[in-house]
């Protein structure tokens, strides 16, 4: 059986020329070895633009918004987080199912490009885990037209981590004391550019027009200081919270390296608590705890 | 040519921090930053330059301009006090140094002066710091920059295994060489060390003529799609300059500040009644490269970026400035 990527090119041509579908979205290499951001085909001769390795990164679903009010089909590649962030969409009414295809693709984990910038291609092989890979729960897309198997990875796809892995980090700072955790917060916030590539490339976060682009409105400043920044922050966290998909994509892509993980993991961690378990963007008729009232809702705060 | 221990390099900052507010490339969470100078802390003088452009010492994300009473029927404006506070900048790359002469462009020619800018430009004295090893994202060389020479710098620096060579180039580098007269000594047999050769190049002669002739060209639609449209770029280029001027009010009186802003944001450019001239990210994208491949060469007969290579290494989607340059000279017209 041919490789991931040869099935993909194959596909993305068959799909293109049968007129099935208007673009095929993937990914392809970037300028250096350790990149491999997303890539649009349109025109079935440039299939072979597409790559899949250890550094496609970049959630797809989210670019199926900016498709929103074309009359084209699409296809994208799902990998397990991609996929969660399909089902957000569809949770979230803001795309139609029948308007894309997707192709599954069983996630062996991927790799830190971090580490790659820093270490060479020489160290390719020994690169750890990516951070938002290590406590991913569902490598295996949850939601597919069709699946690319790959039999030299059969094994991959495969569950790691544990569902208290995840909260490692958050535990840490939960053990601080309120003072060393406002220091650990407002030294990480302190930084916080308000680029808002957490937001633009966040599957939950799909509002119409978000709170932070009206800076008129009086509700966040665009000042870039503290109470602004932790402002945003923390608004943030509650606007995805109950719907995150735990993609990591937030963390990953902040150019200024802040923990944002470790703070939607505690409101993960608080919701499930309070609640009861749920893993948003895996099951679309599971409503998010916070969408939805029940009679025996914890109301200790009443 | 003069020299200093790599260990004693604590004591010469803390010598000029006597004079001076100093600030120097020092690790901060995990990326490394231009921050004040305080006795100690963890300095980033090795190899690669800092994550945030020192461009926020002259030109700070968000700054108080003046403040304002309103009690009817009075009103008053409170001016700031002069920014008087000198300042040395330790630690910059020659693609750095090379923005502060754009900056300047923007801030201080064409009959309008910044005082904040100005203010701040004139007070400080810039250190420079050769590269020997370039970043896999560097590209400098491609606009005439020496990753081992500084343009328009005070003093230049050269890394050794265990020391560093100092060279005044103007009378404020040599005063700063002075007051550390005590830890420097005459370097005999040390020899300047080469200079980096970055790998990554952008062949920019012509783009500007090529760009002039493809405002509506298809080529930004297909370039920009995979752009969040986030303000990773712009916020970490050394020369983005674009700001936003909003005031804060509380009960009777307030304060008006500056901050930057991207053209890369949805806001940017939207005028009153909600008309936006810029309402995709095929636009913006557009704008940001005709800025600083078309615009800027056009009025300042320079181009405006340095090749630092920051934006391709934090952008979300790895957008290359290098490979822009190239497909906007192939595409046809
Ligand atoms: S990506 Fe990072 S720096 Fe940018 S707004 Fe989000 S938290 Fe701030
Ligand atoms: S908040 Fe972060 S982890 Fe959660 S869905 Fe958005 S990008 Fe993914
Ligand atoms: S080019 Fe990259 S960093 Fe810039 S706005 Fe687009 S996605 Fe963000
Ligand atoms: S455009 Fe990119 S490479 Fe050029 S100066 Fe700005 S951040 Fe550096
Ligand atoms: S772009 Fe050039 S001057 Fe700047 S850090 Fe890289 S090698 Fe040094």
């Amino acid at each position: 059986m041919s490789t991931i990527q040869e099935q993909m090119r194959t596909r993305a041509r068959e799909l293109l020329t049968s007129g099935e579908v208007k673009m095929v979205v993937g990914w392809e290499k970037g300028a250096l070895w350790y990149m491999s951001p997303p890539a649009f085909i349109t025109d079935p001769a440039e299939v072979d633009r597409l790559v899949w390795d250890e550094f496609c990164h970049n959630n797809l679903a989210k670019y199926l918004l900016d498709y929103k009010f074309s009359d084209d089909r699409l296809a994208i590649f799902v990998k397990g987080c991609d996929a969660r962030g399909i089902i957000r969409l569809l949770q979230d009414k803001q795309i139609e199912r029948e308007k894309v295809y997707l192709i599954g693709i069983n996630c062996p984990g991927l790799k830190d490009e971090r580490q790659g910038a820093v270490l060479g291609e020489d160290k390719r092989a020994e690169l750890p885990l990516a951070a938002r890979c290590q406590g991913c729960r569902h490598p295996a897309p949850v939601v597919y037209d069709e699946l690319l198997q790959d039999e030299g990875t059969a094994a991959k796809g495969e569950v790691a981590a544990t569902a208290e892995d995840r909260f490692t980090a958050t535990a840490e700072v939960e053990a601080m004391s309120p003072d060393e955790r406002y220091a650990f917060w407002t030294n990480h916030y302190d930084r916080c550019l308000r680029c808002y590539a957490c937001r633009n490339v966040c599957p939950a976060c799909n509002c119409r027009e978000c709170i932070f682009d009206r800076s008129q409105s009086g509700w966040c400043g665009k000042q870039m200081n503290r109470s602004e920044n932790m402002f945003f922050a923390i608004t943030r966290a509650m606007h995805v919270a109950g719907r995150c998909i735990e993609c990591g994509e937030c963390e990953r892509v902040c150019p200024e390296g802040i923990p944002i993980m470790t703070l939607n993991n505690k409101i993960i961690k608080e919701i499930n608590t309070l609640f009861g378990d749920y893993e948003a963007g895996l099951d679309p008729e599971a409503m998010p705890p916070l969408g939805k009232y029940k009679l025996d809702d914890p109301e200790e705060f009443l | 040519m003069l020299k200093i221990s790599k260990d004693q390099i604590g004591e010469l900052l803390n010598i000029w921090a006597k004079g001076a507010k100093v600030f120097v490339p020092q690790e901060n969470g995990g990326t490394s930053q231009f921050k004040a100078w305080e006795g100690q802390g963890k300095l980033t003088l090795g190899e690669g330059n800092a994550l945030e452009p020192p461009k926020d010492l002259f030109f700070p994300r968000t700054e108080t301009m003046y403040r304002y009473r309103v009690r009817d029927p009075e009103a008053s404006l409170e001016e700031l006090a002069p920014l008087e506070e000198k300042r040395v900048l330790v630690g910059v790359r020659s693609c750095d140094a090379r923005s502060f002469a754009i900056m300047d462009d923007v801030f201080l020619t064409k009959g309008y002066i910044d005082e904040f800018y100005r203010q701040r430009r004139e007070n400080t004295a810039v250190v420079a710091l050769a590269c020997t090893t370039a970043q896999p994202t560097c590209f400098c060389t491609s606009f005439g920059i020496d990753p081992g020479r500084a343009e328009g710098v005070d003093l230049q620096m050269w890394p050794l295994a265990d020391s560093y060579l100092l060279e005044a180039i103007t009378p404020a580098g040599k005063d700063l060489l002075e007051q550390a007269a005590a830890l420097l000594t005459e370097a005999a047999d040390e020899k300047v060390p080469a200079a980096a050769q970055p790998s990554l190049t952008a062949d920019v002669g012509g783009v500007t003529e090529k760009l002039q002739q493809m405002f509506e060209h298809p080529y930004w639609e297909a370039v920009s799609r995979k752009c969040i449209g986030c303000g990773a770029c712009t916020y970490l280029c050394p020369t983005c300059h674009c700001f936003d001027i909003q005031s804060e009010n509380r009960g009777d009186s307030g304060y008006k500040f500056r901050c930057w802003d991207s053209c890369m944001f949805s806001e940017y450019t939207r005028m009153a009644g909600g008309h936006q001239p810029r309402p995709s990210k095929k636009e913006r994208l557009r704008n940001r490269f005709l800025h600083k491949l078309q615009y800027f060469p056009e009025r300042y007969g320079k181009f405006a970026c340095v090749g630092c290579g920051r934006c391709l290494d934090r952008c979300p989607v790895s957008m290359d400035i290098t490979r822009v340059v190239r497909e906007v000279k192939e595409v046809t017209l």
